[in-house]
């Protein structure tokens, strides 16, 4: 009487086919994304110039620069421990050593992703992806060969580059990006770090670890745009010392080549006389980095490239083209690898037609340089811009007993809270580990925890995390280790 | 329906309009995604409703199909199968104890009367135990009826001292359930009269009534329970780059109070997450919350579409000029033909109208109409079938309540009237007029046939008053002196039914092994199928018609 109905899968013509997905770009957005596609029952094929997949996180970014900042803290601490009694020689730094070290890390690293689009039948094809049409791709791959495949939709997940501001094209081995800093080279004996946001930070530290005499300038007022001050101070103390000059408010007119070196001009208020010309052996230019949203053939489909030249898309990920996804860093701020993996999840997802949307009510922020410097949720500095009435509990390391056995008390965990409803907006940690710490936040704030939620559970004794549960406690005025006689 | 899957229990609504033919699915059955629900007629093609993909990585994706009737061909008019959201109004609110108006110092808890014809239910789930407070209106057990399982509500506050009842058990109306702690005064409860034939507390009011009363218990306002969402200010506008935890480019609300769990769950069900009131501590969304908002979201359209634009006053497609085509003459609508417009109109789209035909064998009752006509002359009326209709009708009304009642979409309640006026639509100059006769149950056959007579007559002199034409519960309509072999008479809004009578004619009828000449009157009934279901009407009009053919029953009540 009435038939079993058999419906076709959304959009393909026949109910046995899979989806074809091509994602072109394989760093931590793209093969997030055609991991899940894979585990979600679609075909996949990954494409992306280098070995493995890994995109800049792997190969230049995130994951090398963490592995030479561990070195670096290494040797910063052997210079601490002559405070605990404990004195080292000057560290003997055999660099081609430390290169292969960090490389190792990249191949076990970006090898066992490999490994994973193999175990997921994910087909993966070293090349260039370029447009001939909305659904089809011209991949010219690193053997010099081409093929042409059709897709029934697209991710790009193309990430980004170093922005090149023209006054500071020079044609001279001294001058590097962050990729060329991340080569290491050589141990300059002077650098010059041109920006003062976190990827200049934390390699402006490694090459300070490392001997080099460092010199950071940024033209704002402040260290670390857009993070709160309060939480940048401890940090820039540090560097002051470690570091041979910050200078701030200062823009860096032009760079020439000098013999041997680059003679760098600068202009500013804070900028005396006798230091607006030096030299230095090398140049880190790290201003910030551009969306690759040129990608070839684009203009054949329907995908609007903004402004600033980021990809638009809506919540689901979906470009102005239907059959297009975009995710990562080519998609806008904040450009981070967990940020760009989320987005690759929520874009395969909703290709296979579930109702899913980006939208995280925090989004963390970690600079690893020592010390680490993290963040979630709501800022003080954005409360402030918004004029939302917040309260701030903040709880100083000083008073944490693990922070002093680790002779390192110059942290602080705040919490931003809600005055009305005492829910955690955003948090706030600096100090050692404070990367680590921050994720407790980002889940307080995910699951929209009351001060009293986090004040109220028990944490171990004696670590970082209890300064994030007494920063609670100091939001109710009851923390243990912190005493605040009352007013009034 | 209501499905459980692993997120949680939906709602699914139909996905098509029709009358349900077969129901091809029972409750416990595991339902995949694409199978059919059920079969409709709708406009003479078949439906099938078959669930919406959810939200499943497991699910294999399936949306809309082609749909088949049963019989194979392709269904032209079948809509496609997406539902725009999957909440659907519940259609069976389930009948439910009749529940306390105020606080009553009692000391048990009996049950209370559970609906029509029910007397029992066996206990699926007890909510409370010894030692437990409960609250008027809190939910205390489950009970599963012939017709529904039904949460019950307590009408009773304290604490709990004995649970006297046990899960598993059949449970009667009246039988005590739990009694209180230390509470002297006297049971009131179990002897308060029922407000009513019986009250219909759907599942939503009860909520509602039960959260209310549970605040009330906290000794909260529900201002205070529920407090009013915190304006949000308008999103800033993204400009710093290096700002992070910020997403450029794409629309940023502030964060919302709820954990990504929920917050996925609301995106599935088609729940604005914004919109939901959070009932936790600073007003956090529960998975609960996000529920109860898509249910009272649902039931807002359901009033909405209760209740359309003004009758009448829709908006119509524009005419075109018909002058084009020829003379024509343009006369004023006013007065009862605009207002039968509208009522109709209004009738029509606010009631799902079935019609019910039957055919009653009245050569016996001609018999009784010649007897009776003398008298009624005499009395100055004249002895006609729907004097005789009125009568049967009224004791019809009396064995079948529903069919003298009215539906209150907004209390969700049904109104059942203990009076019996009928309406007789009278053909005047002036159009339709439906003179109201009232208390017919309590006249007799002559009284009604003089009653019909002065109203008409007063109806066609334009001395009607509008006091006259009030209150009805039910309308007769007969065409049989024009003629007709049946028609669809339209239910007199707010009533719930309307017998529409044609002309009658003498038929071979096969009696006793031989065709014999009677006199067969044709009946149709138009009722309102959202109280009223189709085996009820159907019961309903054979009783009608019998009472036709066996007019000595009349005759005695005379
Ligand atoms: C020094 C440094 C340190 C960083 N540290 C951190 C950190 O600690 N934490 C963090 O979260 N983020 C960090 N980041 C940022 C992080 O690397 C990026 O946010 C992340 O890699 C973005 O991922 P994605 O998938 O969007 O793109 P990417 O990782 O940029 O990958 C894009 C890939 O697409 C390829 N591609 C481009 N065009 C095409 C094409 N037409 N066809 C085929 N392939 C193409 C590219 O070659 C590249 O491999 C760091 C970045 C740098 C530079």
């Amino acid at each position: 009487m009435n038939e079993t109905l058999i419906t076709p899968l959304d959009g393909t013509p026949e109910d046995a086919e899979k989806l074809r997905i091509a994602v072109v770009g394989g760093g931590p957005g793209g093969y997030a994304a055609a991991f899940l596609a894979a585990d979600l029952d679609m075909q996949v094929t990954l494409i992306d110039p280098e070995a493995n997949p890994g995109g800049v996180c792997l190969y230049r970014g995130c994951i090398p620069s963490k592995a030479l900042l561990h070195v670096a803290k290494l040797i910063e601490e052997s210079q601490q421990s002559k405070n605990w009694g404990i004195e080292f020689p000057p560290p003997k730094i055999d660099l081609a050593r430390l290169r292969t070290w960090k490389e190792s890390v990249v191949k076990k690293l970006t090898g066992g992703l490999g490994q994973l689009s193999k175990q997921r039948h994910v087909e993966y094809i070293q090349g260039r992806a370029a447009f001939d049409n909305s659904t089809t791709l011209r991949i010219s791959k690193t053997d010099n060969s081409e093929v042409v495949l059709s897709f029934d939709r697209i991710i790009l997940a193309t990430g980004s580059r170093p922005a090149i501001v023209p006054v500071f094209k020079l044609d001279s081995p001294r001058l590097m990006d962050s990729t060329g800093a991340l080569n290491l080279e050589d141990i300059p004996g002077s650098l010059l770090v041109v920006g003062g946001g976190y990827i200049g930070l934390e390699l402006g530290s490694v090459y300070a670890a490392l001997g080099t005499r460092v010199t950071v300038v940024e033209m704002l007022p402040g260290l670390l745009p857009g993070a709160d001050r309060d939480l940048v101070l401890p940090l820039h103390k540090r560097l002051e010392k470690m570091f041979a000059a910050i200078l701030l408010n200062t823009t860096v007119a032009s760079l020439k080549e000098d013999g041997g070196g680059i003679r760098a001009t600068f202009e500013g208020t804070a900028v005396q006389e006798k230091d607006r010309e030096q030299t230095f052996d090398r140049v880190l230019v790290s201003v910030g980095r551009k969306p690759n949203s040129e990608i070839p053939g684009l203009h054949t489909t329907q995908v609007h490239v903004g402004p600033r030249g980021f990809i638009e898309v809506n919540k689901q990920l979906q470009t102005a083209d239907p059959a297009i996804y975009a995710i990562g860093d080519v998609v806008g701020e904040p450009m981070l690898a967990h940020k760009a993996s989320h987005e690759g999840r929520v874009a395969a997802e909703a290709i296979a037609g579930h109702k899913v949307a980006f939208e995280p009510n925090a989004i963390p922020a970690v600079v690893f340089t020592d010390p680490e410097v993290a963040w979630c949720g709501l800022t003080e500095t954005q409360a402030e811009k918004e004029k939302r009435e917040i309260k701030v509990a903040k709880f100083p390391w000083g008073a944490s007993g693990r922070a002093v056995t680790l002779d390192r008390p110059d942290g602080m965990t705040k919490l931003i809270v809600d005055p009305h409803t005492e829910r955690v907006l955003g948090v706030g940690i600096v100090g050692a580990g404070a990367g680590e710490l921050i994720a407790e936040g980002v889940l307080a704030i995910e699951m929209a925890a009351l001060a009293s939620d986090i004040a109220m559970t028990i944490h171990p004794h004696p670590t970082l995390s209890e300064t994030v549960m007494e920063s609670a406690e100091v939001f109710f005025g009851t923390s243990t280790h912190v005493f605040r006689p009352k007013h009034g | 329906m209501e499905l459980e899957t692993d997120k949680a229990v939906v709602e699914v609504p139909s996905s098509v309009s029709g009358t349900i033919k077969e129901i091809l699915v029972k409750e416990g059955d595991k339902i995949k995604v694409g199978q059919v629900i059920f079969t409709a007629d709708n406009n003479g093609a078949a439906a099938v409703a078959e669930p919406a993909r959810k939200a499943e990585p497991s699910s294999k994706g399936a949306t809309a199909t082609p749909v088949q009737s049963p019989s194979g061909e392709r269904a032209a008019a079948a809509t496609k199968l997406q539902p725009s959201s999957p909440v659907a109004p519940t259609s069976q609110s389930a009948p439910q104890p009749t529940r306390a108006t105020g606080p009553v110092a009692a000391s048990e808890f009996r049950l209370q009367e559970l609906g029509e014809n029910i007397s029992e239910g066996e206990l699926v789930r007890l909510m409370i135990a010894p030692g437990v407070k409960v609250s008027e209106g809190q939910p205390v057990m489950e009970l599963e009826t012939e017709k529904a399982v039904v949460e019950v509500p307590s009408s009773v506050s304290g604490v709990v001292n004995e649970v006297k009842v046990k899960e598993g058990e059949k449970i009667k109306v009246g039988q005590v359930i739990f009694t209180l702690q230390g509470s002297a005064s006297s049971p009131t409860e179990a002897v308060r009269p029922a407000r009513g034939p019986v009250e219909h507390v759907s599942g939503q009011h009860g909520a509602r009534l039960a959260f209310q009363a549970a605040i009330r218990a906290e000794g909260k306002t529900e201002e205070q329970a529920l407090p009013p969402d915190q304006p949000r200010p308008h999103p800033a506008a993204f400009s710093m780059p290096a700002q992070l935890g910020k997403v450029a480019g794409t629309e940023h609300r502030e964060a919302v109070p709820a954990a990504p769990h929920t917050r996925r769950l609301a995106r599935e069900i088609g729940v604005d997450v914004y919109e939901v009131k959070g009932t936790g501590p600073g007003g956090r969304i529960s998975e609960d919350d996000v529920k109860a908002h898509a249910k009272a979201l649902v039931t807002a359209v359901a009033a909405a579409a209760q209740a359309p634009p003004r009758a009448g006053h829709f908006i119509e497609p524009k005419l075109p000029d018909f002058a084009k085509w020829g003379k024509i003459e343009r006369v004023s609508m006013r007065g009862v033909r605009r207002k039968t417009a509208e009522h109709l109109a209004e009738s029509w789209n606010t009631i799902p109208h079935v019609t019910q035909q039957d055919r009653a064998d009245i050569t016996e009752l001609e018999q009784l109409r010649a007897r009776f006509a003398p008298k009624a002359e005499q009395a100055g009326g004249k002895m006609t079938v729907t004097a005789i209709a009125l009568k049967v009708c009224a004791a019809a009304l009396k064995v079948f309540p529903q069919f003298n009642a009215t539906i209150d979409m907004e209390e969700e309640e049904i109104i059942y009237k203990q009076y019996i006026h009928i309406g007789v639509a009278a053909d005047t100059d002036r159009g339709l007029l439906v003179p109201v006769i009232r208390d017919v149950d309590k006249k007799n056959i002559v009284e009604l046939a003089v009653e019909l007579s002065q109203l008409s007559q007063k109806a066609r002199d334009k001395k009607i008053t509008l006091a006259e034409m009030e209150g009805g519960t039910f309308t007769i309509t007969n065409l049989g002196g024009i003629g007709g072999t049946g028609f669809t008479p339209i239910v007199n809004h707010p009533e719930v039914a309307i017998l529409g009578l044609s002309r009658s004619r003498t038929e071979p009828e096969w009696i006793a092994g031989k065709f014999e000449p009677r006199l067969i009157l044709p009946l149709s009934l138009s009722y309102d199928h959202r109280l009223i279901d189709g085996a009820d009407a159907a019961r309903f009009l054979r009783w009608v018609a019998e009472a036709f053919e066996q007019p000595f029953l009349l005759s005695v009540q005379g």
